[in-house]
């Protein structure tokens, strides 16, 4: 390799601490004091974001940022960005691996969570892996953040726009979707 | 690049291309830039990881006094007993794992021109590159009678975490129902702008938890308003009725001098006895800033809005508490963990370019603090900031406080709570693992 060749080759590997840095990955790189490095939660309230399928990632951002779908706290952030900067930490993000995280759960609730999942298998399955583009991975999840979405769509006051989740969830005592959370959360 | 190791390359700049020699001043015989970090809080533990996850041959040194850091988010939940101290502290062996040299000691003198850092230990360290995220120190004068003695003694500030939280916390747990708890909140900008009302938030959820309901929390303030005020005087309004009393700066709220010895605090036109004195005394940049001389007259640095450098010293970056930052004076950042965080990331992306002899990426802003207010309360405020004709501005269209009325209201609050729970969990690793 000549010096010539050599000298531009380590300028572009320079350049890649910099391109990195101007590319989504800075934009990502904001997300992750809330949602893990690289979107893999250890928080067990926050959601991994890692490996969701991009289509809902999009979806949900979308939503959050036009004001159509509730959040706590999600929808203040997205009204800043573009749809063009959106569709990127969708894709990004969907790049990574879905990482399903071990954590210490009770026992007893995952075995009653098992038997309360009735409502809930036509969909999420027993095993919690994505289904489709819509349905999002619960399966390792945290189960702090699975139990406080459930409670989303279980008080009707929230209006969470999708009906059938809403409706599998509205039956359901506290426990019951603190017993389903673990039993999600459980799985790898 | 395989047959060329650094050192050969950096000499073939030298020789062969001069129009390459812009590189030179980050060049070093031994092939490596060093990058030195002074600080290794929030906000310099992150440029710390950051400079090594995304340059991994960089020759970084982390240097901090303590062990072991304490996080101050989340510990004035400590104070009322929702909360372990353990829980908030970290060690620097994520970042020694992550190839960052990391030493305990005290940075003394910077010495900008010959670009070194004195160690209280005598040794010097050269730098190509430093990031100062020293966070604040406290102006005792600021409050007459007030030390930095009886800060460590009797009347802790507990405004840095550590022994000081778990004196207060035995403070109020000994304090008689009828008692007063007195907050005194200094003139902003300060550190964590909802923290003094999360603060009296907190001993008053200990308070009724305890049924020492006859108390009262007095929060003695030298400024007009507050962060989250509405959200605060919601919840304080739901859950602890008339027992927090908030005194602006203009309903003579200001504590000019304090007695230790009867816990009495004087405004300018009365005094207030309390049983717990919890005196916050106005802070500036961490000393390490102001000798260096990076300081504006009100004690904090100055610098580029988009990159972090200093606006006083090139080749200083300075993030976290330290620096005055933001959409000035639309919109500042607030002195946070989380606006210390995107800082350094912005500060690394700053530097890596520099060193490349490339311009600055765009750098992204954000903020968000939780603030919990009672068991199952929480709420937030978020800052979105975006880069416009190369100014940094507050993006208006984002951000903003929690709904205030909403008929979601204890789910929401609810779901802030727990969120605030995690957001400590995963700020603290992207930080120090
Ligand atoms: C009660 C309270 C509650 C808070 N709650 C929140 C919250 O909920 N959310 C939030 O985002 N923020 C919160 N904050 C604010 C947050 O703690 C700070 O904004 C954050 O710590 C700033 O990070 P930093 O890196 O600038 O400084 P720091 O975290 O203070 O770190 C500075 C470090 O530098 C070291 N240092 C200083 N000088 C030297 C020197 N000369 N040599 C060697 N080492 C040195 C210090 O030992 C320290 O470890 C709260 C603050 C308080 C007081
Ligand atoms: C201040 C903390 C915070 C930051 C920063 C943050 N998020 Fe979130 N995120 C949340 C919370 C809280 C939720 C739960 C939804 C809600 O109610 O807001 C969430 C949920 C999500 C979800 C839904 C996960 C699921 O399983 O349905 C996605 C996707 C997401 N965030 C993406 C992002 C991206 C991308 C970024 C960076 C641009 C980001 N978040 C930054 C706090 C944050
Ligand atoms: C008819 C299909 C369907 C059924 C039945 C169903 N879900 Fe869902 N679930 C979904 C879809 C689709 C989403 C994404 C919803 C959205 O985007 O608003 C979802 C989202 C979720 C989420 C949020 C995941 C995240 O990452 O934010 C949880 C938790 C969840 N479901 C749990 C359950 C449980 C527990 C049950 C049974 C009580 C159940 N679901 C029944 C389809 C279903």
């Amino acid at each position: 390799m000549g010096i010539r060749v050599a000298i531009v080759a380590f300028l572009a590997g320079l350049g890649t601490w910099a391109h990195a840095a101007d590319s989504i990955e800075a934009l990502a790189n904001t997300c992750n004091n809330c949602h893990g490095v690289n979107g893999v939660s250890v928080g067990p309230t926050m959601p991994s974001i890692a490996g969701l399928p991009q289509a809902y990632l999009t979806n949900v951002m979308l939503e959050w940022k036009s004001g159509t779908r509730f959040s706590a706290t999600m929808g203040r952030l997205l009204k800043g960005y573009s749809d063009v900067q959106i569709a990127d930490l969708a894709a990004h993000f969907a790049k990574q691996r879905w990482v399903p995280q071990a954590q210490k759960l009770d026992e007893a609730r995952v075995r009653l969570g098992a038997q309360s999942l009735k409502r809930c298998e036509k969909c999420h399955g027993n095993d919690g892996l994505p289904r489709d583009g819509e349905t999002p991975p619960v399966n390792g999840q945290w189960a702090g953040y699975l139990y406080l979405e459930s409670l989303k769509y279980h008080d009707e006051a929230v209006g969470m726009s999708n009906r059938q989740m809403r409706g599998a969830m509205k039956r359901l005592r506290d426990e019951d979707l603190r017993a389903v959370a673990d039993y999600y959360a459980s799985q790898k | 690049m395989s047959r060329l190791n650094r050192r050969d390359f950096l000499k073939a700049v030298t020789l062969a291309a001069p129009a390459l020699a812009l590189h030179a001043p980050w060049a070093h015989a031994d092939g490596k830039s060093r990058v030195l970090v002074v600080g290794g809080g929030f906000g310099g533990a992150v440029a710390a990881k950051y400079l090594k996850m995304l340059a991994p041959q960089l020759d970084v040194t982390l240097v901090e006094r303590n062990r072991v850091y304490v996080s101050c988010p989340l510990s004035n939940e400590v104070i009322s007993g929702h909360g372990e101290i353990k829980d908030l502290e970290a060690g620097y062996d994520g970042l020694q794992k992550r190839g960052v040299n990391v030493v305990f000691d005290e940075a003394t003198a910077i010495d900008a021109a010959k670009r070194t850092v004195t160690l209280k230990s005598g040794t010097t360290l050269a730098y190509d590159a430093l990031v100062l995220s020293p966070g604040i120190d406290f102006n005792y004068a600021g409050v007459e009678g007030y030390t930095e003695e009886l800060a460590n003694g009797d009347l802790p500030h507990a405004y840095k975490a550590g022994p000081q939280t778990l004196v207060l916390k035995k403070q109020l747990e000994a304090m008689p129902d009828g008692g007063t708890f007195i907050i005194t909140v200094p003139p902003g900008p300060f550190r964590c702008p909802p923290g003094p009302y999360e603060r009296a938030s907190q001993v008053a959820a200990y308070l009724r938890g305890h049924g020492k309901t006859k108390s009262k929390v007095l929060i003695l303030d030298a400024n007009d308003s507050f962060s989250k005020k509405g959200l605060f005087e919601q919840a304080w309004k739901t859950h602890y009725g008339s027992m927090i009393e908030w005194v602006p700066g203009a309903s003579d709220g200001k504590v000019v001098k304090i007695d230790p010895g009867t816990k009495t605090a004087y405004t300018n036109f009365g005094e207030h006895k309390a049983d717990v004195l919890n005196v916050i005394p106005p802070h500036h940049a961490g000393s390490i800033a102001r000798n260096a001389g990076l300081t504006n007259e009100k004690g904090w640095c100055t610098v580029d809005m988009l990159t972090m450098e200093s606006s006083v010293q090139k080749d200083i970056w300075v993030v976290g508490d330290a620096c005055t930052h933001g959409d000035l004076p639309v919109y500042p950042m607030p002195k946070s963990a989380h606006a210390a965080v995107t800082q350094a990331k912005v500060a690394v992306g700053a530097i890596l370019a520099r060193l490349a002899g490339q311009p600055a990426p765009t750098p992204y802003f954000v903020n968000t603090c939780y603030s919990i207010a009672a068991p199952d309360w929480g709420f937030s405020v978020v800052h979105v900031y975006r880069v416009e004709g190369g100014k940094l501005i507050y993006a208006q269209e984002a951000g903003g406080i929690s709904a205030i009325e909403t008929p979601a209201l204890t789910t929401l609050r609810k779901l802030e709570a727990g969120y605030a729970l995690g957001w400590l969990k995963n700020i603290m690793a992207d930080s120090f693992a």
